[in-house]
């Protein structure tokens, strides 16, 4: 049955009495293995999409399954999942691996199995060695492997990560980026991760889904969802992006504040109103003045990384962001015709 | 340096009047003269000797163990319900309502106790039980104070989620989390209480001090007699409250240590 989603949400939904934002009509799947980076604005719903699937809320209508099972009304204990919170709730009182050990012990597994288990599982989190320390005396990277290696022990159904990465400094953040996706693959489990940070997402998730108001928008591996966003939110919430709104002029151009712009072909009638997507790094400086969809730029920001450059231009009576690694001086861009995309408007 | 100079005399200022009533004990005889003369033990050994002291001490400890009991006992599942409540207006109004008896005078207390306690129906002035009553009021918020803010600091709420989400049930998420997680807190709060109720004077006295005297009421009347036996009595009754306050500050301090960055990110 390994066909059976680990995780399935059918039309999951939660208000909060008082008609705070909750999550509306969730459809997801988790495969076994998959990990899924939920990510969304701060009070989209991420965390209650999380614990709607942990069990700490109830849905106040559709179901939740786990493994097939239908868990809609199961306590959290009956659900199984292995959770990694925000602010690791490591027990203070409880050494490293007993801290690992305890859901075998609550499970009556001996306690020298479960001492072998545990250490096993520091061994696998890269924390060998740290089994007798207090929780208090390890660097907040430590205490998160350790969160990681206790959600997992008791082999649960699925791993749910509640903005885990948040609370690290930078560059622990990266390093424990890659560890959460290693560990994850190789534990195959079926995983969701809450986050806020864009690159977290694009650089761990094997799908995103992008939740607005309560509401998933989009859920698409990462590089579809940067290369053909829903919508104007999911295009410019992933990634940087130009959102250019015109008039269709022709079947292959539109109208807009910067000029006209040649587009791939398109069906649109003649005088619609519509929202054109394009990326900063697919625009280019030209070095001619003319050619196809070549406009004259005047710089009002230049922002210098080392590596590449983010520079904003005034052109025509509009504006665009292009990231370039050119140093030159940029009087003209290019906007290449098979970049301009279209996005439905609201 | 002015701030080490106003710190060296509020610590003179602090440490003279204990200074002098250890003088005082260990002194022969105090009369018109600045410092007693002659050294002796004798006060201690007559304190030791009186039976009043004797009852009084006994009567104080019961008094300061009961009150601890009963403060671990209502206190513990109190705090525990103020921090669990889910509508913040609730924890802030319990808030302040367990706190109220700190600004309450103990005078107050002890003539609300006295109209109603001196009643045909309720009899009860004078009874060791109603002063333990008292006490309970009296040492309740400095209790949950300590209690509740350790169950803030460690984040005891996401510790049970988690060992909920472990698989543990409810009864073992107590005996397993919460109980130990606070035991240094559930300490020092207990410390607290105890040393509050063997110095406590006013609603002793008011409340009990006709019929079951304590340490502090019995106290009072030795300055009537010896200097150095009323100093010698004090002296124990300080050692008595120190030595609660020293356990309390180091176990509160261990609790600190060992809870720093394991509760809290």
């Amino acid at each position: 049955m390994s066909d059976t989603p680990s995780v399935r949400m059918e039309n999951a939904s939660f208000s909060y009495p008082g008609g705070k934002a909750g999550v509306f009509d969730i459809t997801l799947d988790i495969a076994p293995g998959e990990l899924i980076v939920c990510i969304g604005p701060s009070g989209c719903g991420k965390t209650t999409l999380l614990k709607l699937i942990a069990g700490f809320l109830p849905c106040t209508a559709g179901r939740v399954r786990l493994g097939g099972e239908d868990v809609t009304g199961a306590s959290v204990r009956a659900r199984q999942c292995g959770i990694v919170f925000q602010s690791y709730a490591l027990f203070p009182h409880m050494s490293v691996w007993e801290n690992v050990a305890y859901p075998l012990r609550v499970r009556d597994i001996a306690l020298v199995e479960r001492r072998r288990r545990a250490e096993a599982m520091l061994d696998m989190v890269g924390l060998g060695g740290y089994g007798e320390r207090l929780p208090a005396a390890l660097s907040g990277g430590q205490q998160q492997r350790v969160a990681l290696a206790r959600a997992l022990v008791f082999k649960p159904r699925a791993l749910l990560l509640d903005e885990p990465l948040s609370a690290l400094d930078a560059a622990t953040r990266i390093t424990m980026r890659d560890e959460v996706r290693r560990i994850q693959k190789q534990q195959n489990i079926a995983s969701l991760l809450i986050t806020h940070d864009q690159d977290e997402a694009l650089s761990l998730a094997d799908r995103i889904a992008v939740l607005r108001d309560g509401r998933l928008v989009q859920v698409a591996p990462p590089q579809e969802l940067y290369d053909r966003p829903a919508d104007a939110f999911v295009a410019s919430f992933v990634g940087r992006a130009n959102l250019i709104d015109g008039t269709v002029a022709a079947p292959d151009a539109v109208d807009t504040p910067l000029g006209r712009i040649a587009t791939p072909a398109h069906s649109l009638p003649v005088g619609a109103a519509v929202r054109l997507l394009v990326r900063p790094e697919k625009i280019q400086p030209a070095a001619a003045p003319d050619g196809e969809n070549v406009f004259a730029a005047t710089v009002l920001h230049d922002r210098f990384f080392g590596a590449s450059r983010e520079i904003e231009l005034a052109v025509g009576q509009g504006m665009l962001k292009i990231d370039t690694t050119t140093r030159e001086v940029i009087a003209h861009v290019h906007v290449p015709r098979q970049a301009v995309q279209f996005l439905p408007t609201h | 340096m002015i701030p080490r100079w106003v710190t060296a005399a509020y610590l003179v200022y602090l440490a003279s009047p204990i200074a002098l009533l250890f003088i005082g004990s260990f002194g022969d005889l105090w009369l018109n003269t600045l410092l007693p003369t002659g050294t002796t033990v004798k006060w201690y050994l007559e304190v030791a000797a009186d039976p009043s002291f004797r009852r009084a001490f006994t009567a104080s400890l019961f008094v300061a163990v009961m009150t601890s009991i009963a403060c671990v006992a209502i206190g513990l599942p109190l705090a525990y319900a103020v921090f669990r409540a889910h509508d913040p207006r609730v924890r802030a109004a319990a808030r302040v309502l367990y706190q109220l008896p700190v600004a309450l005078p103990a005078l107050v207390l002890a003539f609300g106790f006295i109209l109603v306690f001196s009643s045909d129906t309720l009899p009860w002035l004078g009874s060791i039980w109603l002063l333990i009553a008292g006490h309970i009021v009296l040492g309740l918020p400095y209790f949950l104070q300590t209690v509740v803010a350790d169950m803030q600091r460690l984040g005891l709420r996401t510790l049970e989620d988690a060992a909920e989400s472990l698989g543990s049930t409810a009864p073992q998420r107590f005996f397993h989390i919460v109980l130990p997680a606070l035991r240094h807190s559930v300490l020092s709060g207990l410390i607290i209480v105890a040393a509050l109720s063997i110095g406590e004077f006013q609603f002793s006295n008011l409340v009990c001090g006709f019929l079951n005297r304590t340490y502090p009421v019995v106290l009072l009347q030795a300055f009537y007699g010896a200097t150095g036996f009323a100093c010698a009595a004090t002296v124990i009754l300080l050692m008595l409250a120190l030595t609660a306050s020293v356990t309390g500050s180091i176990s509160a301090r261990g609790a600190a240590r060992f809870s720093a960055a394991g509760g809290k990110r």
